[in-house]
């Protein structure tokens, strides 16, 4: 007789809340309903009251971890719409900018795995290193998260010689630390043995589903929208993308590992390129048209639509977050997985419930909900 | 080691996540949240402290509801993050109920969008009457840190350019007869700096200052008041006398040719807009600005 296993809202020790219900038989997981919609917001309402500057601040606020690609994602759309080239030394900024966001995001999600895998020393390690990230993106910014350092036209602030010499300073220990995680991911069998054959999501079944970024590269499909739709200043840097074939949780943690490295490569070579020039340009009118824009997050692929009408405030504005795709291929990584493991595949995927809860439908008179239905 | 035992189980609804990130990153010793006797626990019952962060949405309120009835005493209550503390950004979202506040009673607000780990530890150590390190290298700022506001009173015109850009509303212009209050709220803000740039006489300037906390949340505000300006004719106050005074000058700036006619333009400015519509015998002033607006189409 198959018993409902309730995992959340809030009651797992999950960084956010969300509801899964998994249907278990002798322990094996065979069905996955998952509930959003306790971060929802209603914010693609927001977008369509206020002006196309005002709602940079709205879309670093879908999500507190990758707030800088929201920004980043929504200016490149909104520049389509108004017909704004930004600056060449704007675009190595913003690659700067992003790939230290992705280091870390990165790094915390190691920090949350390691907290789930109760392995407290190296999250005492990784969170502690993390910090001088977190220190040099207030030092850049002038906001630890939430920087909105992109603006539509250009970047906000610069980087000067003296703040580009400490960037490469931390990016060294940041090497060390990156290393130290693979080395963690290569030898040491707590990590190994809890992560190994976990939560396979196979490459077909990736594809199918449309999972998005280290999900889907740890499934090994090479798929990265930096390669594959070049923004920014991605197409004259060189860099991996990152590929691991296993399908399991230890293949998407290497994924990720990996990637660190990678972004520390793209941040020194767009600093050593870094073009001369203005940071930004004044944004023009908005004209009447839509436009799609794309980028990769720390989690994979994000996508921004809008719709103008001319006027200076957006008609719509729809955004595909990369852990709304994954949610789906976590749904076939937990079933017929073993029910100890369900929390330790959630994680795998790093997902970011603020991202995905737009999506649950709420009609506050009667009360009615309709959620995302994954059964 | 304090000897009250603090265990604080987080809550998060209808927020960004990034204030659970900040809570979750004081467990980093550098934050020495452990030397105050804080943990942090992950299920209500075992908490006496909850910290909620988030504006909190029609789903999330009922769960706010359960996990405040488990809590252990004295059932302290701490809102993190100005989503929480007054919906922020959000608040003309369609599902949010909130702020928490209004669903349970909240004894402490710690402002900021996000507020730094430090204030969080801060507005911890404060509630509990414990005195921190005061290094530098652990409280301090960098350059260009964006904290709460600080009104250049002698350079400020009311202008209200601040609340028009502003991105959370956060920004009030408050007309009170003979004063105009420009009021921004800080526990709403998010702290992107627009008003800070868009000023045009830099009158707006974010401070270093991030310890925020506060128990009265009505109290989170910087404000300045400016004199306004009688209109000559029907004596209502229809703008703040600095604007005029910064204006004037503007114009004599990019259209010195018109010096000599300073005292007509500033006559005809001191006259509201309904006022100047119905006079026709202001022959110099009339004059003045027809050529103003002649010269600015043809540039």
């Amino acid at each position: 007789m198959p018993r409902i296993v309730r995992i959340g809202p809030y009651k797992p020790q999950l960084l956010e809340p969300e509801r899964f219900e998994l249907l278990v038989e002798d322990n094996k997981i065979i069905d996955v309903n998952i509930e959003l919609g306790y971060v929802h917001r209603g914010i693609e309402d927001l977008f369509t009251k206020r002006t196309y500057m005002q709602n940079l601040a709205l879309a670093e606020r879908i999500c507190g971890i990758c707030s800088g690609v929201h920004t980043l994602c929504y200016a490149q759309t909104a520049e389509g719409i108004m017909n704004v080239e930004i600056p060449d030394r704007a675009r190595y900024l913003r690659c700067i900018y992003m790939e230290l966001e992705r280091l870390h995001s990165h790094y915390l999600w190691f920090g949350v795995l390691a907290h789930t895998l109760h392995e407290h020393e190296v999250f005492l390690k990784v969170m502690t290193e993390r910090e001088r990230i977190q220190d040099l993106l207030e030092y850049l910014t002038g906001n630890r998260i939430n920087y909105l350092i992109n603006t539509i036209g250009g970047v906000r602030r610069d980087i000067t010689p003296k703040k580009a010499k400490r960037i490469l300073e931390v990016l060294k220990d940041m090497k060390n630390l990156s290393n130290y995680l693979l080395m963690l991911l290569d030898s040491d069998e707590a990590f190994v043995e809890k992560t190994r054959e976990v939560g396979v999501l196979p490459r077909g079944i990736a594809l199918d589903v449309g999972a998005v970024g280290p999900t889907l590269r740890g499934s090994g499909v090479k798929s990265d929208i930096r390669r594959d739709d070049p923004y920014a200043a991605y197409e004259e840097l060189d860099f991996e993308v990152v590929t691991e074939d296993e399908g399991d949780a230890l293949a998407r943690t290497r994924v990720r590992a990996r990637e660190t490295l990678e972004s520390i490569r793209i941040i020194e070579q767009a600093l050593e390129n870094l073009p001369e020039g203005e940071i930004s340009v004044k944004p023009r009118e908005p004209l009447e048209k839509e436009e799609i824009g794309r980028a990769e997050a720390p989690r994979g692929e994000l996508i921004y639509y809008i719709r103008s009408n001319g006027t200076n405030i957006p008609e719509r504005v729809k955004v595909r977050t990369p852990s709304f795709a994954n949610n789906f291929a976590l749904t076939e990584m937990l079933r017929g997985d073993i029910v100890q493991n369900a929390r330790l595949i959630i994680e795998s995927i790093d997902p970011c419930f603020a991202c995905t809860d737009r999506i649950t439908i709420i009609d506050v008179n009667t009360g009615r909900k309709r959620g995302l239905e994954l059964m | 080691m304090a000897e009250k035992k603090i265990a604080i189980y987080r809550f998060m609804s209808a927020g960004c996540n990034g204030c659970d990130v900040q809570i979750f990153e004081c467990l980093v010793p550098r934050y020495k949240l452990g030397d105050l006797g804080v943990e942090i626990v992950f299920t209500p019952e075992e908490a006496n402290v909850l910290a909620v962060t988030g504006s909190i949405n029609v789903k999330g309120a009922e769960e706010l509801k359960m996990a405040y009835k488990k809590l252990k005493p004295p059932k302290i209550v701490v809102a993190v993050g100005n989503c929480a503390t007054t919906k922020g950004i959000f608040s003309e979202g369609y599902p949010i109920v909130g702020p928490p506040d209004r669903i349970v009673p909240v004894n402490l607000y710690i402002p900021g969008c996000p507020p730094r780990p430090q204030a969080i530890v801060s507005a911890i150590a404060k509630a509990l009457g414990v005195s921190l390190d005061k290094k530098e290298d652990y409280w301090g700022t960098p350059e260009g840190f964006r904290g709460k506001h600080e009104f250049d009173a002698e350079k400020c015109i009311g202008c209200g350019a601040c609340a028009q850009v502003c991105s959370s509303d956060a920004i009030e212009i408050i007309d009170e007869d003979d004063k105009r209050l420009v009021k921004i709220n800080y526990a709403r803000c998010t702290f992107c700096g627009f008003c800070q740039d868009e000023c045009p006489t830099q009158a707006i300037r974010l401070t270093k200052e991030y310890h925020l906390s506060t128990d009265n949340k009505k109290t989170a505000y910087v404000m300045n008041e400016v004199e306004m300006l009688r209109c000559r004719i029907c004596g209502s106050y229809y703008v703040p006398s600095e604007q005029i005074r910064w204006a004037v000058e503007r114009i004599m700036e990019k259209a010195a040719v018109y010096r000599d006619l300073r005292k007509e333009l500033e006559d005809a400015m001191q006259i509201c807009p309904e006022c100047r519509r119905k006079i026709v015998n202001v022959e110099n002033a009339k004059k003045l600005l027809t050529s103003l607006a002649i010269k600015t189409r043809v540039s």
